[in-house]
């Protein structure tokens, strides 16, 4: 089996709690379109990868069957709080932590009751319709230690551990594009990339992911990391990148648009 | 007129692993010990804050991040089970804590007045992150004091380090004045590491004392450095050196409590007392106390209170 459908999806909770903000309403809808392309490629399983997942030593793995809570997320507290209810492939999660050290990656399974669940996990869950008993995920934490390259072994780890047992894989990356946000309250409605700089940078990325050009893709994000401030390095593209084996015809952008400032794109490849 | 007043502040690092080492009820995870040398120095500082009594504990914690300005717990009663993202295998807590609201929203009014963005957090399913369990534990884990929770901005990583302290300057001295027209007692808790350089891999037995040491002897040199100054009460010189050591040493005193704390105390030439210092995954931590009621510099009276001294610069 192979890699059926592979995405970029945003992880902001403001997609989720202020869907009556047009600008996010809109983010929100194009992520539910891309869900329903994903639930029409039937994988059996999702590969999600979350730059707000943070790890600093090891390489967790989500490992419990099923993380049932209530959210409320750090930053926006104020717009209520995401139930979350995440069903988990473990015997694939156990198959990525045994083949992490093939990497010379240290790696760890994660299997807590009330385990802290990252936002950005749950607001792909939610808005793609993913992680349930049909479309179980494997969640693999940020080192925030571990370079695009890595992170991209990892993606191609993932794969080949679901393909040795033959399944049917969906691979996402949860992350926002440019990272500057407002650092002061601002009235949602007009809610705007913070400068035209970044914006300009995401779109150039954009055009790229669209066009296939993998090789000017590389060449490229180091500096949009740097000069847009890329959430994380841009390192979830990384991850959908080594899930895809470094190569994809191109993609369709179901939705660009500002999250407070930062930039946020639901991009779908084309394999 | 209200007359309020701190006590003291404790520099009082947050790692998990002290908690874990000293099996308490609240904690899942059972250890054979560790890290002696940090537990017993909070045992030390206990003693202290047990004698100080006072009505209300400060916390600045690094581990809860936002981004649009500087938060405050807000909801009079918050529990739950508290599970570490890092070290989920040493810490899941089960906590209960009283907030002083009234001392938060006066914090987060102050902090507004002084031209910060604040906000107060009233969601009851919030949360609670484990640097402020952490912290709040080993201080007083009789949990019989009310608290108040603060958030970390992250303006010192977003923006520099210079920019961040001065934010945390305003908000330190905000706090002073929250403390003063509310008329309590205080204690302060700057919940923060020193060196933050650490292993990358986990031991296989945690607590497994022969496999603890500094990441770094740069590290290490940099904390001796800088506690020696703190213990001959060089506060001037501690806050010259501070952007370098935060540089250099990649300390986590960068996340801003430090100086929060020191600019609702006002910056006292005070000793301070070292309690103790051990490494923890490498990091260093150092457990310290400046009493200001025995310098007699306790009392905020409001001839004195709109004083302006910074040393962040």
């Amino acid at each position: 089996m192979s890699v059926v459908s592979a995405f970029l999806v945003p992880g902001s909770s403001l997609l989720k709690l202020k869907t009556e903000v047009l600008g996010w309403g809109r983010l929100a809808a194009a992520m539910q379109r891309a869900g329903r392309a994903l639930e029409a490629s039937q994988p059996d399983v999702v590969l999600l990868y979350s730059t707000q997942w943070f790890a600093v030593l090891d390489q967790q793995w989500l490992t419990r069957k099923r993380s049932e809570g209530i959210h409320v997320d750090e930053n926006w507290h104020e717009f209520g709080q995401l139930p979350y209810d995440i069903h988990s492939d473990t015997e694939l999660a156990h198959a990525c932590v045994a083949a992490s050290p093939r990497l010379g990656v240290h790696a760890r399974g994660v299997n807590y009751e009330n385990f802290p669940i990252d936002t950005g996990t749950i607001v792909a869950c939610s808005l793609l319709g993913i992680g349930n008993a049909a479309r179980p995920l494997v969640v693999a934490s940020n080192n925030l230690y571990h370079d695009p390259l890595t992170t991209e072994k990892l993606g191609a780890l993932a794969v080949a551990c679901a393909k040795e047992q033959g399944k049917r894989i969906a691979v996402v990356g949860v992350g926002g594009l440019s990272g500057s946000m407002f650092r002061t309250e601002i009235d949602p409605r007009n809610d705007r990339l913070a400068s035209n700089d970044d914006d300009k940078w995401n779109q150039r990325i954009l055009q790229l992911i669209e066009s296939g050009d993998v090789g000017q893709l590389r060449r490229s994000l180091p500096e949009f990391a740097k000069e847009a401030r890329a959430d994380m390095g841009f390192k979830q593209f990384y991850w959908v990148l080594g899930a895809l084996g470094g190569r994809f015809a191109g993609a369709r952008i179901h939705g660009y648009g500002p999250v407070y400032g930062s930039g946020a794109a639901v991009v779908e490849f084309t394999l | 007129m209200a007359r309020g007043e701190i006590v003291a502040g404790f520099l009082a690092p947050h790692p998990p692993h002290l908690v874990y080492g000293e099996n308490p009820p609240q904690n899942a995870p059972k250890s054979q010990g560790g890290w002696e040398q940090l537990r017993w120095a909070y045992e030390r500082a206990r003693a202290e804050l047990e004698a100080m009594k006072p009505d209300v504990l400060l916390v600045h914690s690094p581990h809860w991040i936002t981004s649009v300005g500087h938060h405050f717990l807000g909801v009079r009663q918050l529990s739950g089970k508290s599970v570490d993202p890092i070290f989920p295998n040493l810490f899941r807590y089960d906590f209960s804590l009283e907030v002083d609201v009234e001392l938060a929203e006066a914090c987060c009014e102050e902090g507004r007045k002084a031209g910060l963005v604040t906000k107060m957090m009233r969601n009851p399913n919030f949360r609670v992150d484990y640097g402020t369990i952490t912290t709040l534990h080993m201080i007083r884990p009789q949990w019989d004091i009310p608290v108040v929770g603060l958030s970390a901005n992250n303006t010192p990583y977003y923006l520099n380090t210079k920019e961040g302290l001065t934010e945390m300057d305003v908000l330190g001295k905000a706090t002073r004045e929250a403390i003063r027209k509310t008329g309590r007692r205080a204690v302060l808790l700057a919940s923060n590491t020193l060196s933050h350089w650490h292993f990358h891999e986990e031991p296989t037995i945690p607590e497994d004392m022969s496999k603890e040491h500094p990441q770094t002897m740069a590290g290490y040199q940099w904390d001796m450095r800088m506690i020696e100054l703190m213990r001959k009460g060089k506060t001037r010189e501690v806050f010259k050196l501070l952007p370098q050591f935060i540089e250099e040493a990649f300390a986590e005193v960068k996340s801003g409590a430090f100086t929060w704390m020191h600019a609702a105390m006002q910056y006292p030439e005070i000793a301070a007392e070292l309690y103790g210092y051990g490494t923890v995954i490498g990091t260093g931590n150092a457990v310290m106390g400046w009493d200001l009621r025995k310098a007699g510099l306790s009392l905020i009276d409001e001839a004195h209170a709109q004083e302006r001294t910074s040393l962040v610069d």
